[in-house]
């Protein structure tokens, strides 16, 4: 074996380590940013659990109403510094942004893409951390392909599209929780 | 009469006149004629049947209702209504024409099929998109199964009990040998998936037919079929013998060829209404956007007999349709 073809062998084996390791290394920086983020779900759900009674089923809307109102105050009340971020950290939002973009690109792409158009799409509105979603607006449907390829939510919380903005929203409450801007690529 | 005299005459006529016609919505028995009783022709003998006279006044013929479906003892009838809660004169129309055909069939219960509250969602809003235009149904003890739409309140309308969640996004419910799934086709998680793959195994109805929102077939150029969810629900109903499946969404009315012995059908005009809104056939065998409609639905057996109702009481569509066999339509 000539030392050219003994130092390609030692090039390619190098490299074939160091992608491995790079790979290896992003899987880790991925495990950490969900565990991260399902520690912020767990905290802020715990929080969401003291300050509220569990709201009852009626045949009174204003009751509904009342209840849905009397959570959404205690639950910003109980996060008066909350923003942006607080969920979706950096390193939590590129995570997200990076799961978005492979569905986005892989084999179901181009179904998400559709579902995504056919869902009645909302532009990009404008919407704040601890405030309540317009009520009058609709709740885009999310795709299923895509609510595979993220970390799972407990029933209580739901991620939902709003133009190019990714919503974490509290069913209960009808409160957004966190956003992250330009998460979803345009249709 | 100078033209300044006319102005002043007709006025106060105007005005009386749109007064009329804002007060249809929030009180229909005003606009209404009273209705005379009705005779239903049914199917399944041939012979008439006596319609019982209703309280209210209604807009279905005075004679006689075309009746198509048989009316038979035991079955299982209900309605089908989507995109219903707009709050105006056409659903109000809609329901009255239910609620003749309530009198002459008297179905059980009413599948909604979401957009059930368009807009907010205050007392308000649910009084008048769905408490007052369903006031006798909901009187009479006829019961709504509502299904989640992109337009409702995913907490308020789960928790409202004349929907009968049971403070669920998605639930199932038997009626007689006909097993229901209502879905929210609007999140579509893996934990309802789970929840779909377990109900349906577990299912003992001879029929299993699920409803829900988004149309997983549709010819309907707005919003199209969605492709993502049916990915992922078709497997579990063709694995677990779903007959048929209701959905709303797209503004019309669809009857969609069956694909693997499972009927769709697209009813998203109970209150919207997307006129022009087709294109070439495609996964249609009827269609219909020209006006708002309503679903009759009985089942008896191994025969699942439809029939689709217009707001000024035409029959648009009907027909039988055999568990897991050919559709024979009228």
């Amino acid at each position: 074996m000539n030392l050219l073809a003994c130092s390609r062998r030692v090039s390619a084996g190098l490299l074939s380590l160091f992608l491995w390791a790079s790979s290896a290394a992003q899987l880790s920086n991925d495990a950490a940013a969900v565990k991260d983020f399902q520690a912020r779900i767990s905290r802020y759900l715990a929080l969401q659990k003291q300050q509220a009674v569990p709201n009852q089923s009626t045949s009174s809307p204003g009751k509904l109403a009342e209840q849905e109102q009397t959570r959404a105050e205690k639950t910003r009340e109980a996060r008066p510094a909350a923003r942006q971020g607080d969920i979706f950290t950096p390193e939590i939002a590129a995570y997200f942004k990076k799961q978005i973009a492979v569905t986005m690109r892989g084999p179901d792409g181009a179904k998400v893409r559709a579902s995504l158009r056919h869902a009645e799409p909302l532009p990009d509105i404008h919407l704040q951390v601890n405030r309540k979603y317009p009520s009058e607006l609709p709740l885009q449907s999310t795709p299923p392909t895509l609510l595979m390829n993220l970390p799972r939510l407990p029933g209580e919380l739901q991620y939902r599209v709003v133009g190019s903005t990714l919503v974490l929203y509290d069913v209960l409450s009808g409160l957004v929780v966190d956003l992250i801007p330009a998460a979803v690529p345009a249709q | 009469m100078n033209r300044n005299m006319k102005i002043a005459f007709r006025f106060p006529a105007l005005c009386v006149a749109a007064f009329a016609l804002w007060l249809s919505p929030h009180f229909p028995v005003a606009a209404q004629t009273e209705r005379k009783p009705a005779t239903a022709m049914a199917a399944s003998n041939g012979s008439p049947a006596a319609v019982p006279p209703s309280g209210r006044a209604g807009n279905a013929p005075a004679s006689s209702l075309d009746i198509r479906i048989p009316l038979r003892d035991k079955s299982v009838r209900f309605a089908v209504i989507g995109d219903s809660g707009t709050g105006e004169r056409s659903q109000y129309e809609v329901a009255q024409q239910m609620e003749a055909y309530w009198q002459a069939t008297r179905f059980e219960f009413v599948l909604m099929l979401g957009d059930n509250i368009y807009g907010g969602h205050s007392p308000r809003d649910f009084a008048r998109k769905f408490e007052q235009p369903y006031k006798e149904l909901l009187d009479s003890g006829v019961k709504f199964y509502a299904s989640l739409g992109n337009h409702d309140d995913p907490n308020t309308e789960r928790l409202y009990k004349p929907f009968n969640m049971n403070g669920e996004r998605y639930y199932a419910f038997r009626k007689g040998d006909v097993a229901f799934f209502a879905l929210d086709s609007n999140y579509m998680d893996p934990s309802q998936l789970n929840w779909l793959d377990q109900n349906l195994k577990n299912s003992q109805g001879a029929w299993k037919i699920c409803f829900f929102h988004h149309p997983l077939y549709n010819d309907g150029r707005h919003h199209g079929s969605d492709v993502d969810l049916r990915t992922q629900v078709l497997p579990l109903f063709q694995r677990y013998g779903v007959n048929a499946v209701f959905s709303g969404h797209e503004h019309v009315y669809q009857r969609i060829k069956p694909e693997n012995n499972i009927y769709y059908f697209v009813l998203g005009n109970s209150g919207k209404l997307m006129t022009h809104d087709f294109g070439p056939p495609g996964e249609r065998v009827k269609g219909f956007d020209s006006d708002q409609s309503f679903m009759l639905v009985e089942i008896s057996g191994d025969k699942l007999y439809f029939q689709t109702i217009s707001r000024s009481g035409e029959t648009i569509d009907s027909g039988e349709l055999e568990r897991n066999s050919e559709t024979h339509t009228h």
